[in-house]
């Protein structure tokens, strides 16, 4: 035997078989896809909302004039 | 083309590759058949950004994937006792002082040729093992490696060197038998 036999051989030992592709991608596409659009996260939206709020509230507010 | 075939194109086109990658860099075919999975899911998951890749970025990405999964799975790396031992199981050992067959010397061959890959240097486990089981040339392996194909091939050729010295080992102690 040459050495690219026993290589040859041994690669033989080591390659992924139909089967295992097969049950990967069985595996695989019975995973749902998760939904890439990006968006804020809603934690960010009730802070920025407050935050506004108070700041319209704030902004009512008459200016103290100075003494 | 629908999605379940767009993605089997891409699979069937690259599986072969990822996982021999995979095994070069982990040493062992499991681990990598399951990284194989998780680089695999990632297409899944980001297929629609993919279809608008030509097929060199399409390749690119994936091989970016493997590699940041490998390195994840080495943080939690068995020894590389442990690896050498799942690269090369040993064959079912003859009784002492009975004639070797040859489907025995075969297995016996595999699992020393086994044994010397994972004693390899990593880079040359690497190529060597993309090569062999990936069925890739010195080019398509830089490519992915992001090397020159001359240090591909310098790499395959230190490897086989040191594989054929283990095999030269195994012979001359199969002599002295």
């Amino acid at each position: 035997m040459s050495l690219d036999d026993d290589i040859a051989a041994w690669a033989a030992t080591v390659r992924l078989t139909d089967t295992e592709a097969d049950g990967i991608v069985g595996r695989i596409v019975a995973t749902p896809i998760q939904d890439q659009t990006p968006r804020l996260d809603p934690k960010w939206w009730r802070g920025f909302t407050a935050d506004f709020a108070a700041r319209m509230v704030i902004s009512t507010r008459p200016v103290r004039l100075a003494a | 083309m629908d999605r379940e075939a767009e993605f089997r194109r891409l699979f069937d086109a690259h599986r072969a590759a990822v996982h021999a990658y995979c095994t070069g860099r982990t040493g062992d075919r499991q681990t990598a058949a399951d990284l194989t999975q998780d680089v695999f899911l990632r297409v899944w998951q980001h297929l629609d950004k993919l279809r608008d890749m030509p097929g060199d970025g399409q390749r690119a990405w994936i091989f970016t994937v493997a590699r940041n999964l490998s390195i994840d799975a080495g943080r939690h790396a068995r020894t590389l006792t442990e690896t050498e031992d799942a690269v090369a199981r040993e064959p079912a050992s003859q009784r002492p002082g009975a004639p070797a067959s040859a489907p025995v010397i075969a297995a016996e061959r595999v699992a020393v040729v086994g044994k010397a890959i994972g004693r390899l240097p990593e880079d040359q486990r690497v190529a060597l093992t993309m090569a062999a089981a990936g069925a890739m040339t010195s080019a398509e392996i830089a490519a992915v490696l992001g090397v020159p194909a001359g240090t591909v091939r310098y790499r395959l050729s230190l490897a086989r060197h040191a594989l054929a010295a283990a095999l030269d080992d195994y012979d001359r102690q199969g002599e002295e038998r």
